[in-house]
């Protein structure tokens, strides 16, 4: 975690002697200053969601009357639901495929021969403002009479076709989540010394070679991290099957949780799909740490 | 294609050298550029929309109801936003502070629970809220309840930035100050705060960002009279279909986001926001 040598520890509580006699010790100090992000975490965080937990094993809204505890829920989940979690997993899988194959070149081309770096970066940051305003954005475009209309028409392209389509779905859905890609690589190859692909290229390697021998090995632990983020992200999409995509998008567990639990009132089972999200979530996200040289700095 | 056409020719076809590399060169930058266009299209596309009414003539007149109808929704926007980044910068830099200059034990256990939150899906989250604000806080449909979703939300993405500035910034400043007579409430004013000052910004700008567009958690958890304006564009879209107006206020959002984004590049480059939400 930190990285102050013990002796500078040794040498800090000296000075602080005189203040010690105020605060019993470091260690005492140090818990008060975190005490309330602590207290926050546990308040709005932790018990919010160990509370959904306890609501997910009891039937129907009977939480709130009188409980009747069963796991019916997740039975539930498994069996009627199976197709809203595979069309989720699957609709985020393809998508971070998409952002893999083509985030790759993006990366690369980024890291080693583009000057205005600070541009690109800035202008990576509009899918950031949120999958809302992406989703929108992108039904205008493809509106029969949308702006790009006359472009479209000079290709001979039938853009409103792809209005409500699994294709926009996941076209927004990459877009969305493209920066995450193309940073998590770009951060690896960084650390790729140029003059090992110069060194393959020498020795008389193709550049296809190149890739699978050198790149792609030493570029590796970014291509997980990355992957793994844009699919976490990707499970828990909501705005682009909403406003782009057909029923079958729209039957994403996000979705299907809004539904069961604010318009038909079914908490238990809102709260089982809820907490089935947020499984899969965390397994992808403890993956991903792994993976990721602790851009997070534990 | 790209990644194989960069790569410098090959001695046989050193005649043709130059073309080909011109040639790699001009596909790799406007691969680049193509991207760059899909990133902005949306955005434009918008713009494009609530400049124009269904007849196809060019006015200004959708972006009345942005400071009309929709002023209510901006302002509670910017309220919430500004009370979220007071509220985490008062419980982020201490815990900051008390996680890299501390010794505690168990430092990675507490940093990964108080970034649960993080990597929690915005849904799971809502849902888990408006529960618990409903039948356990009794506080459902207030601001009180909106800024407490986002700061538990965002606060983690103060912290790592804070952190990071925090391990970067020697102990010698500090010790130097300690030596010379300096308190330590006087230190960490003086000395250490301001050569923070680029992480706590960055924690600021990641924190804006999000929240001013949030409208996910709010759709759970927000009521009639807390409807942010991120929120206000969805409930558009879902029961007045695709109107100027709606796409006005979208266009609004968009542009106070990244002119702050510009501005933040500006003064303090993109150096402390690796490894956080943005690039």
């Amino acid at each position: 975690m930190t990285h102050a040598p013990a002796e500078v520890a040794i040498e800090y509580e000296i000075a602080d002697a005189q203040e010690r006699k105020r605060f019993a010790s470091p260690k005492l100090r140090g818990f008060m200053l975190l005490a309330p992000a602590v207290v926050v975490a546990i308040l709005f965080s932790i018990i919010p969601l160990a509370y959904l937990f306890q609501v997910s094993l009891t039937q129907d809204s009977s939480f709130f009357f009188t409980a009747e505890y069963t796991a019916d829920n997740y039975r539930e989940v498994f069996t009627r639901y199976r197709s809203a979690i595979v069309e989720t997993v699957y609709l985020a899988s393809v998508s971070s495929v998409l952002d893999l194959v083509f985030g790759y070149p993006f990366a690369y081309i980024l890291i080693r021969k583009i000057r205005y770096r600070e541009f690109v970066r800035t202008m990576m940051t509009f899918p950031l403002f949120g999958p809302l305003y992406l989703a929108f954005g992108l039904f205008y475009i493809l509106l029969p009479n949308g702006p790009l209309g006359p472009l479209f028409e000079m290709l001979g392209i039938n853009i409103a076709r792809y209005l409500f389509s699994t294709g926009a779905v996941l076209f927004s859905m990459a877009v969305f989540t493209f920066p995450f890609m193309v940073m998590n690589i770009g951060a690896a190859l960084s650390n790729v010394d140029p003059m090992l692909e110069e060194a393959a290229r020498t020795l008389g390697a193709k550049p296809w070679q190149t890739f699978t021998r050198v790149l792609f090995p030493l570029s590796w632990s970014g291509i997980v991290a990355g992957f793994l983020m844009c699919f976490g992200w990707n499970l828990g999409v909501f705005a682009q099957p909403q406003l782009l995509g057909s029923p079958k998008e729209q039957a994403v567990l996000s979705i299907q949780m809004f539904t069961k639990g604010l318009v038909q009132f079914n908490y238990g089972l809102a709260a089982a799909l809820g907490i089935l999200l947020m499984a899969m979530a965390f397994a992808v996200t403890w993956a991903s740490l792994r993976f990721s040289r602790g851009a997070l700095g534990a | 294609m790209a990644v194989a056409a960069a790569s410098a020719p090959r001695i046989e076809n050193r005649s043709g050298g130059f073309s080909l590399r011109w040639l790699g060169n001009a596909l790799a930058h406007g691969y680049v550029w193509a991207w760059l266009a899909i990133f902005a299209l949306p955005f434009m596309a918008t713009l494009a929309y609530s400049l124009r009414t269904p007849d196809g003539i060019w006015t200004l007149s959708a972006y009345q109801y942005v400071f009309g109808s929709f002023k209510e929704n901006l302002l509670l926007s910017v309220q919430t936003t500004v009370i979220t980044i007071v509220i985490n910068l008062l419980i982020s830099v201490p815990a900051a502070y008390a996680i890299v200059r501390y010794p505690l034990p168990g430092k990675s256990f507490i940093l990964s629970a108080l970034n649960l939150s993080l990597y929690t899906p915005a849904a799971v989250m809502g849902v888990s809220l408006v529960i618990a604000y409903a039948f356990l806080f009794r506080i459902p449909q207030t601001m009180t309840g909106l800024i407490a979703a986002y700061v538990v939300g965002t606060f983690p993405l103060m912290l790592v930035p804070v952190i990071v500035a925090l391990r970067d910034l020697p102990m010698v400043f500090e010790e130097a100050a300690r030596t010379l007579g300096a308190t330590r409430m006087q230190t960490f004013w003086r000395v250490e705060l301001p050569l923070l000052g680029p992480g706590i910004s960055a924690g600021i700008l990641l924190t804006f960002v999000i929240i001013f567009n949030e409208f996910l958690v709010t759709l759970f958890i927000a009521g009639p009279s807390t409807t942010t304006a991120a929120l206000r564009v969805y409930n558009l879209t879902r029961t007045a279909g695709f109107q100027p107006s709606t796409a006005a206020l979208a266009t609004t959002m968009q542009l106070v986001s990244f002119v702050v984004v510009l501005l933040f590049f500006r003064f303090f480059g993109s150096r402390y926001l690796k490894g956080t939400y943005l690039i």
